[in-house]
């Protein structure tokens, strides 16, 4: 080796690069809405689907980019080069690209499939009710099981979605005017608001805590600021709050 | 029929050349292009005027970027951010990606296809003209459109819903101005342009092609020009419909959207993207056209697995009506549709993963000259593998959930409609540009466009990834600091003024070869199709005799003959078969300049303004535009 000095000046920008990235990356991974931290258990288990999906696309890019790198290099015209054999094709080589993919995408599949069924289970009866009111541009969370009930009957209604921790809420969604979509990344994927229809999803909070919420679907020249606070706390904290929300809205 | 063939006197080939050539000549200068029914020069028409959309859509994405680059920016506000972002979709897909494929349409089919015009000449103007006037009428909302002031007031006046416009946002009580009647009444208009051209180019391909070229030696790119078309001529009439039912809404007060009154937001989704997912495949399939004639020729070996190519194509084409649901996972349709819908997507990843590992294939054991033409090529194979891929993780349908309306959306998205159809565009625009200015482009130049577009490209839309899995969410003119979301803002910002410096490098270029370019040739890269065996730039009749098609690539196979190992051995001239005799020629038909199209195109979007501000303009646009389809009916195809 004449020339050893180039691979160590290349590995020092890589690790450069990658400290650089490492680094932000650190310093995101706590941030209010990153997917790749969850904090509930649908969000875990969307975060494990994306991995999932993740490692085969990656690698499956990384032999794509390195294949072309080697062909294009390898084969570049040189000054007299013949021309090539003429190759039209090999339907082997077809029939082996057809279904390797399928067989691959038929493993995605099964997961995939058995993730939707498991999101999109119903509300149960022992879950905790919440109605979303999502209108331009605000947020309101009612909370409709009687015992939350005032003494008029009507809901105890928050602007900051409190819940408690390990346990399972129902939220069914409601908008009075145009599509909204309500959304806490750290606690479960989206789902749109929409008026007329009655969506309803399904999550929970594995750890205390304050997450961010905010609307995914632009919905005016509010949107960028409809944002919300999720409180998750422990079961006594939330009835704690509850009870004393419930004496200040009486009527 | 030209007169000499009808009145049945054989011409002489030198004779009807000569009396072609007059024809096209009878006007002269800015009117020549005005009244031009030529397929070259209405290509060129539809690129320069795409081009010049283009800037105008980037100059959009710019002061998006520059709003976005820090927490809080300052720029531009809410209101005028909305208008900024939905112009720039719908720009760049109706004004600057369709328009830019109707170009090498227009330029390519006829001279691929051995003929010497698509079948309807003036049919093929009124496209270009109503796409010019559609465009200019929509463009047209953001100093108009909007009641409260003017643009010079900083009231933008554009439509302000996003690209894909949800209802009810675009109803009359969330979207007063006229915004909103710009885009949809613009995008009906454009939708005429889209679908004259589309069966114009079904017929052309099925009716003109030149004897010998059956559809099995048809190129590549004219296989996906019939594929889009079909797409085209399909899709239209349901986002047509769908523009209708909103104008009715808006208008007449109709109640197709209005919740209210019992009308459904989700008849909007389902109509858009019925039409929008095969949108999708319209935009990339004619790149996956012109990639597929660029890597043969520059690798010098004939496309691997040509009929698999083909067919995964029209599969493409055929599935892309069924999977549009999957841009509506997060709307509730339940679990048995997104598990439906979710394993389509999957599934049309097959056929897409079948062309790269062609393309790849093709270009192995190639000779391959690494110019900027191939190398956008190139680009187009690694870059669409990344939207493909990407597009593999949506349809992991639990985890879309998360990432739908995020910037890992945007990001996807992107990988394909500028890393794979704009790259795709570009390599074509370096590939063909010297048949059409007989002039060469700047390699030097060239390849700078490339590698700052390749880098800047990256640095922009990569971020945009982590943006999404950090839970940036589309559309939001500003976003708090702390968030994790500012350095990559930045770098996606820096990498958008990367792309417009690239841009700039290819202005340059263009004037500077038009100017000092190196003179083409007829057959400057020693070309496999038919457009390379007639001069640059062509002659307006194209052929001067139709020519007689044996084979697939058949110029090539008329320069090469290949010995028993399958290495082509260099034929001596007039070595492969000899040249049919010629008869006394049949006289070159061309048909005549016309004014009609134009006119009966620009009675549209008369139309359009009257449905804004005052219907008396509906009755005078529908006389020009009547008055211009008569006058054309009347006059004679060619003198």
């Amino acid at each position: 080796m004449t020339a050893p000095r180039f691979p160590f000046r290349l590995l020092a920008l890589a690790t450069l690069l990658l400290s650089v990235l490492v680094f932000s990356g650190c310093g995101a991974f706590d941030s209010a809405q990153n997917t790749f931290s969850p904090k509930g258990d649908v969000a875990a288990l969307q975060r494990d689907m994306f991995v999932l999906v993740l490692i085969p696309a990656t690698i499956i890019c990384v032999l794509v980019f390195a294949a072309l790198l080697y062909i294009v290099v390898r084969y570049r015209q040189r000054e007299g080069d013949p021309l090539p054999k003429q190759i039209h094709g090999n339907d082997r080589l077809e029939v082996a690209w057809t279904i390797l993919p399928i067989m691959l995408l038929v493993g995605l599949a099964v997961p995939t499939v058995q993730g939707i069924i498991e999101l999109g289970q119903a509300p149960k009866a022992s879950d905790l009710h919440v109605t979303v009111v999502a209108s331009q541009w605000q947020w309101s969370f009612q909370y409709t099981d009687p015992e939350y009930a005032l003494a008029d009957g009507s809901p105890l209604i928050s602007k900051e979605l409190h819940m408690p921790v390990g346990r399972k809420v129902g939220f069914l969604l409601q908008s009075p005017d145009v599509i909204h979509s309500f959304w806490v990344p750290r606690l479960a994927g989206k789902l749109d608001v929409i008026p007329g229809r009655n969506n309803q999803l399904r999550f929970d909070a594995q750890e205390p805590g304050t997450y961010s919420g905010q609307c995914a679907e632009f919905c005016g020249i509010g949107h960028p600021a409809m944002r919300f606070t999720v409180i998750a706390q422990t079961e006594d904290d939330f009835q704690a709050w509850a009870l004393e929300e419930m004496n200040a809205q009486a009527p | 029929m030209a007169g000499a063939a009808l009145a049945g006197r054989p011409v002489s080939m030198v004779e009807a050349v000569r009396r072609a050539r007059q024809a096209a000549a009878s006007y002269r200068g800015i009117w020549s292009w005005v009244a031009t029914v030529d397929h070259k020069r209405i290509g060129m028409l539809y690129a320069v005027t795409a081009f010049t959309f283009f800037l105008i859509g980037g100059i959009e994405a710019l002061i998006i970027r520059l709003q976005l680059a820090q927490p809080a920016g300052g720029l531009v506000d809410s209101d005028q951010y909305s208008r900024l972002f939905t112009m720039h979709g719908t720009t760049m897909v109706f004004l600057v990606v369709m328009p830019l494929s109707a170009a090498f349409f227009n330029l390519l089919i006829p001279l691929m296809i051995g003929a010497r015009d698509v079948a309807f000449p003036r049919l093929n103007a009124f496209s270009y003209w109503v796409f010019l006037f559609g465009g200019l009428f929509m463009t047209a909302s953001f100093f108009t459109g909007n009641p409260a002031g003017g643009f010079f007031q900083g009231k933008l006046g554009a439509p302000d819903a996003g690209w894909f416009g949800y209802a009810p946002l675009t109803l009359t009580k969330f979207s007063a101005g006229h915004g909103i009647d710009y885009w949809a009444l613009g995008l009906i208009i454009l939708g005429v342009s889209s679908m004259a051209g589309g069966f114009n180019f079904i017929v052309t391909i099925i009716n003109m092609r030149a004897p010998g070229m059956t559809l099995f030696r048809m190129p590549v790119f004219v296989w996906m020009t019939l594929v889009t078309s079909f797409l085209i001529v399909l899709a239209m009439p349901i986002i047509t419909v769908a523009l209708f039912q909103l104008m009715f809404d808006r208008t007449f007060g109709a109640n197709f959207f209005n919740v209210a009154e019992g009308g459904t937001p989700l008849l909007w989704q389902h109509m858009f993207w019925l039409f929008g997912h095969p949108e999708v495949y319209i935009l990339v399939l004619p790149a996956m056209g012109i990639v597929s004639e660029v890597l043969p020729t520059f690798s010098r070996k004939p496309l691997f697995g040509y009929p698999f190519v083909v067919f995964s194509g029209t599969a493409i084409a055929f599935m892309s009506w069924g999977v549009w649901a999957h841009h509506m996972y997060t709307t509730g349709l339940g679990s048995v549709a997104n598990a439906a819908f979710g394993v389509s997507t999957i599934l049309i990843a097959v056929p897409t993963g079948v062309k790269i590992f062609n393309w790849m294939a093709t270009l192995y054991g190639g000779s391959i000259k690494l110019n900027t033409s191939l190398l956008f090529a190139v680009g187009f194979i690694a870059m669409f593998t990344v939207g493909g891929l990407t597009g593999v993780t949506h349809s992991i349908v639990p985890s879309d959930y998360q990432q739908q309306d995020t910037y890992y959306i945007v990001a996807h998205f992107h990988q394909v409609l500028v890393g794979g159809a704009l790259f795709g565009l570009f390599a074509g625009i370096y590939y063909w540009f010297p048949k059409f200015s007989g002039k060469l482009l700047n390699e030097k130049l060239g390849q700078a466009h490339f590698w700052l577009m390749m880098i800047g490209f990256n640095v922009t839309f990569q971020p945009m990834m982590i943006l999404g899995l950090l839970g940036m969410p589309r559309r939001i003119q500003s976003y708090p600091d702390g968030m994790g979301w500012g350095l990559w803002n930045m770098v996606a910002t820096v990498g958008a003024l990367a792309i417009a410096v690239s841009i700039m490098v290819f202005m340059v270029n263009i004037v500077y070869s038009m100017i000092r370019g190196e003179k083409a040739g007829a057959d400057p890269w020693d070309g496999r199709t038919l457009e390379w065996t007639i001069p640059s730039p062509p002659p307006a009749y194209n052929f001067a005799e139709i020519p007689q098609v044996r084979a697939l690539d058949d110029f090539w196979h008329r320069k090469y003959a290949e010995n028993e190992s399958g290495v082509p051995v260099p034929v001596v001239a007039g070595g492969a078969y000899a040249e049919e005799p010629h008869g006394d020629g049949h006289g070159i038909h061309l048909p005549s300049p016309s004014f009609m199209p134009l006119i009966a195109a620009f009675g549209l979007p008369i139309i359009g303004f009257g449905f804004i501000y005052d219907y008396a303009l509906v009755a005078a646009g529908a006389m020009i535009t009547l008055f211009g389809l008569y006058a054309w009916a009347l006059e004679p195809a060619s003198e």
